[in-house]
Parts: C-alpha cells; sequence; structure tokens
C-alpha cells in the first residue's frame, strides 16, 4: 500500500517535469519535440483513421439533422450568386490577367509566379483553444513552416507544424497569428494647382465630393477639379499668379487617380472577434481610413506573405487618442467555417527559413 | 497499459467525432471527462497521473506546446479527486455534479496554462459560452465514461 502510493507520487512529480521540460522544449522549437509529435502520429493515426471510419456516419447523422435547412438555403443562394458572378468572373480575369502582365513587364513579383500546392482539409482542432486545422499534404508536396495558406476568396492562415503527409494551418483569427497588411485606400483629394492672370496668389478651400467651377469670380482662368470624398479632410486649392506672357493655366495631374496605402499589422482575436489591424498611421497624407476599404497583404522580405492578397475589408474603425492610431477591425472575405479545399503558396518568408 | 490504450482511444473519439460535433461551435472534451470521471472516482492521485497522461497524449496532437495539456488536464484530475475528501461515499448524481464542476474549472485551467507561457488571447467572454456547452455535454457522457474509466481503472484500485 506505502509502495504503490510512494510510486503514484513518484509518477506524478516525473510526469508534470516531463510536462514542464517538454513545454521548454516546444516553445524553443525544438526538432525533438517534433520528433515525438511525429513518433506519436506513427501510433496515433492508425487508431485515429479507424475510429474516423466508425463515427463519420454518426458526425453525417448529425449534420444531416442539424444544418438540413442551412444547407437548402444555401445551395439556393449558392445557385443564384453562381448566376450573378459567371459574368463577372470573364471581366475580372481579364483584368487580373492584364495586371500580371503589367506586374511582370515591371519585374514585380506577382503571385503568378509562386507555385502552390492544393490540399484538403482533414480535420480540425479537437480543443476550444486553438485556431487551427489539418490538411492533406506535408513535407512530401514542398509544404515548410510559415507558408501562406489561401482558399479561393483570401488568405486563411499559415503552415504551423508540417509531417510528412499531412499539415496544420493556424488560421488568421487565432490570438497567435500575426502578418503586416497593407490597407488600400482610394487616395486623398486632388489638390489642383492654377496659374491666374493676377499677380498675388491666393488660396481657397475645395470642398469634398464637389464638382465646382473654382473661384468664378476672380480673373483667373477655372479649372475644375473633383475630389473623392475621404472624410475630414480638406483639400486646398492654391491659385497663383500667371506668367508675364499670359499663359492662361496648368492643371496638375491628380494625385488622388492613385491608390494610396497604408501599412500595419493585422491580428487574430479567436473566433467570435474580428481581427484587428494596428500600428496604422492616420496620417494626413493618407486621410481618413473608412469602412469598407479592403486590406492585403503588405509583401517585403521579412513578411509571412507575398504583398496583394486579399484579406478582408475593414468592418470598423477605432479612433484612439494620442499617436497609436486607428485600431481597425476586420471583415474577413474568407468563410472560416466553411473551408474545404485549400491553396499554399510555396513561398517561404526568410523569418521562417533555417 | 490498459489506460493508455483506452486513452488513444477516447484521444480518437475526441480528434474525429468531438472535433467535428460542435454545438454552437463548441467541442466536447472527452479526455477531459475521462480524467474528472478517474479522478471523482479514485482520489487525488490517480486523478493527477490520469490527467497528465491524458493530456500528454493531447498535446501530441495539438498545435500548442506539448505539457500544456498534460498540465491542465493535471490539475483536474487533482481537482476531481479532492470531491472524495468531502464526500468519501457519495451518491452517483453528486458525482455528476462533481464532474460538471471540474469540467468547468478544466475550461478555465486551459487558457489560464497558455496564458502563463505567453499563448494569451484565450481569456475572454466566449469563455463562458465554452464552459456552459462543455460541463452539458460532459454531464450527458458522464455515466458512460464513469463506467469506462471505472473499468479502465480498476486494476490500479486492486492494487491498492
Amino acid at each position: 500500500m506505502a509502495t504503490a502510493s510512494t510510486n503514484r507520487r513518484r509518477a506524478i512529480i516525473l510526469l508534470t517535469i516531463s510536462s514542464l521540460f517538454l513545454i521548454t522544449l516546444d516553445l524553443q522549437n525544438s526538432t525533438a519535440a517534433s520528433g515525438l509529435r511525429s513518433v506519436f502520429g506513427i501510433f496515433f493515426r492508425p487508431v485515429e483513421g479507424l475510429t474516423r471510419v466508425f463515427t463519420r456516419p454518426i458526425g453525417n447523422a448529425w449534420f444531416g439533422i442539424t444544418n438540413y435547412n442551412d444547407v437548402l438555403d444555401e445551395n439556393s443562394f449558392l445557385r443564384q450568386q453562381i448566376a450573378q458572378q459567371e459574368g463577372a468572373t470573364v471581366a475580372a480575369a481579364a483584368s487580373v490577367r492584364l495586371s500580371q502582365e503589367l506586374l511582370a513587364l515591371n519585374g514585380l513579383p506577382t503571385l503568378a509566379g509562386i507555385n502552390a500546392v492544393t490540399a484538403q482539409v482533414i480535420g480540425e482542432s479537437p480543443t476550444n483553444f486553438s485556431q487551427t486545422i489539418e490538411i492533406n499534404q506535408g513535407s512530401e508536396s514542398g509544404i515548410r513552416v510559415g507558408m501562406p495558406v489561401l482558399n479561393a476568396a483570401g488568405l486563411i492562415g499559415k503552415i504551423t507544424k508540417v509531417f510528412e503527409n499531412r499539415s496544420s494551418i493556424m488560421l488568421i483569427t487565432d490570438p497567435d497569428f500575426s502578418i503586416s497588411i497593407k490597407v488600400v485606400s482610394a487616395g486623398r483629394p486632388a489638390t489642383a494647382t492654377t496659374i491666374s492672370k493676377g499677380t498675388s496668389a491666393t488660396t481657397s478651400t475645395a470642398v469634398p465630393q464637389e464638382v465646382s467651377p473654382l473661384l468664378p469670380d476672380s480673373e483667373t482662368t477655372t479649372t475644375t477639379t473633383t475630389t473623392i470624398p475621404i472624410a475630414g479632410f480638406t483639400a486646398t486649392v492654391t491659385t497663383l499668379p500667371s506668367t508675364p506672357q499670359g499663359v492662361s493655366s496648368i492643371t496638375v495631374p491628380k494625385a488622388s487617380d492613385l491608390a494610396v496605402r497604408e501599412t500595419g499589422a493585422l491580428e487574430g482575436q479567436g473566433p467570435s472577434r474580428q481581427p484587428t489591424v494596428r500600428f496604422v498611421d492616420n496620417s494626413v497624407r493618407f486621410g481618413d481610413i473608412e469602412v469598407g476599404v479592403p486590406i492585403v497583404t503588405a509583401g517585403g522580405s521579412r513578411s509571412l506573405a507575398p504583398p496583394d492578397i486579399m484579406i478582408g475589408n475593414v468592418s470598423r474603425v477605432i479612433e484612439r487618442l494620442g499617436s497609436a492610431g486607428p485600431l481597425l477591425e476586420i471583415q474577413l472575405v474568407a468563410d472560416l467555417s466553411n473551408l474545404s479545399f485549400l491553396r499554399i503558396l510555396l513561398y517561404q518568408p526568410i523569418t521562417e527559413k533555417k | 497499459m490498459r489506460l493508455v490504450l483506452v486513452l488513444f482511444f477516447v484521444l480518437a473519439f475526441q480528434t474525429t467525432l468531438f472535433a467535428q460535433l460542435r454545438p454552437f461551435g463548441v467541442a466536447g472534451q472527452m479526455l477531459l471527462l475521462f480524467t474528472a470521471c478517474a479522478g471523482v472516482t479514485y482520489g487525488v492521485t490517480v486523478g493527477t497521473i490520469t490527467g497528465l497522461i491524458a493530456g500528454l497524449m493531447y498535446d501530441f496532437t495539438l498545435a500548442t506546446p506539448i505539457g500544456i495539456g498534460s498540465l491542465a488536464l493535471g490539475v483536474v484530475g487533482a481537482t476531481a479527486g479532492v470531491y472524495l475528501y468531502l464526500f468519501p461515499n457519495p451518491i452517483w448524481w453528486l458525482r455528476i455534479v462533481a464532474i460538471a464542476v471540474t469540467s468547468a474549472l478544466g475550461e478555465i485551467y486551459y487558457p489560464i496554462a497558455l496564458a502563463m507561457v505567453g499563448l494569451d488571447g484565450w481569456i475572454q467572454f466566449r469563455l463562458l459560452k465554452i464552459i456552459a456547452i462543455v460541463v452539458v455535454i460532459n454531464i450527458l457522457f458522464a455515466p458512460v465514461m464513469l463506467i469506462v474509466s471505472r473499468w479502465t481503472l480498476s486494476e490500479r484500485k486492486r492494487a491498492t
């Protein structure tokens, strides 16, 4: 009795110390921890596979009972959406191709130049405190830790663990997920410069979202400016004196035709909250960020993903005091609750290379 | 040995059926339930050992650092075992209540353990929903799991 009790105490101490040791090893990204997982997988996968065979009908019955009406509704909605999208797809494909050609002509990196592997989702995280999924492709297909994962809509996560023929993906909503992003704004209002016949320079204010002749009462030759509305930003129109030769007017091309971009960091907030973007500089040059503007990956040598992968749209802007800049809540374009086939870009960031 | 073999199958159920069936988006936790059942049946020591082993096995299938689940479930087993000190000859429904309380605490221990190694962000209002659903699922499966855990650990009991 006493011996059994002592043995049990020893077992508890041994297991506790082992756990602490393994936590330390795994947090240091030790290969020993990965090796242990692989060895465990060798014994566990057959048991799991066998159990899956028996439990699949139960799961299917459950989904049949709980989701039948939703599936019918979704099916009719999707049919309608397909009909709407078919026309738009042709035009979009042409635009994408043109864009890729232009980028290639200028020697800029494009997603088309990066090889990809298609994989199927084979499992979800069994715990409530990890936003991960498992796919049926691994190191044999060239997948490495850190590679970005997309579905048809946009970025959904990154590879965190790779085995021979399966991998784990950390979803974009996991609180440990972070990636550098770009906020693509429509641009600031135009500043039109007009050279007048007068001798002194005057400055007037252009009201956003108006198409109006500027300074109609003055001696200047007028020019028309279309401003793109950016809340809270006030553009100025500077009227300069004309040259003695009587040159009537010169209109500077509008900078607002180009999209303005600002970078920040997107962080997951768990499955029940939308990811947020921090470190966005709310500068005058950039203008205020509006709800609905798209968020794409920033790219760059240290980024986890190549540039311009669609992530989502700004759903809410939370203003903060001081120099913190606004906090943006992001509505993801990808539906993470319904993932099936995914594309893994064989793009490994420098930070993940060993 | 029997414990490890049975835990293999419980874990397989966890990673297949219970990972799929998510009422209100929350997965039931069978290893947590098994540990709680072991604790309320055989006391602190057996509960702790069961939790540590079950958690370690669970960790090997998760993306979180190995060892966290082990420590969390070890504490769950110990917590469940404390119940026997309070009620040495428990009535069946008191066991179920103890399992429910331990399950709720177990769902709190795990995010705390994650936060202690820097993986924070899981302690939020959603935790209340998780606790509520996990408790309900564990109450439903507790009678079956009590039988399974009793059979699994019966050798251990005879040894004492």
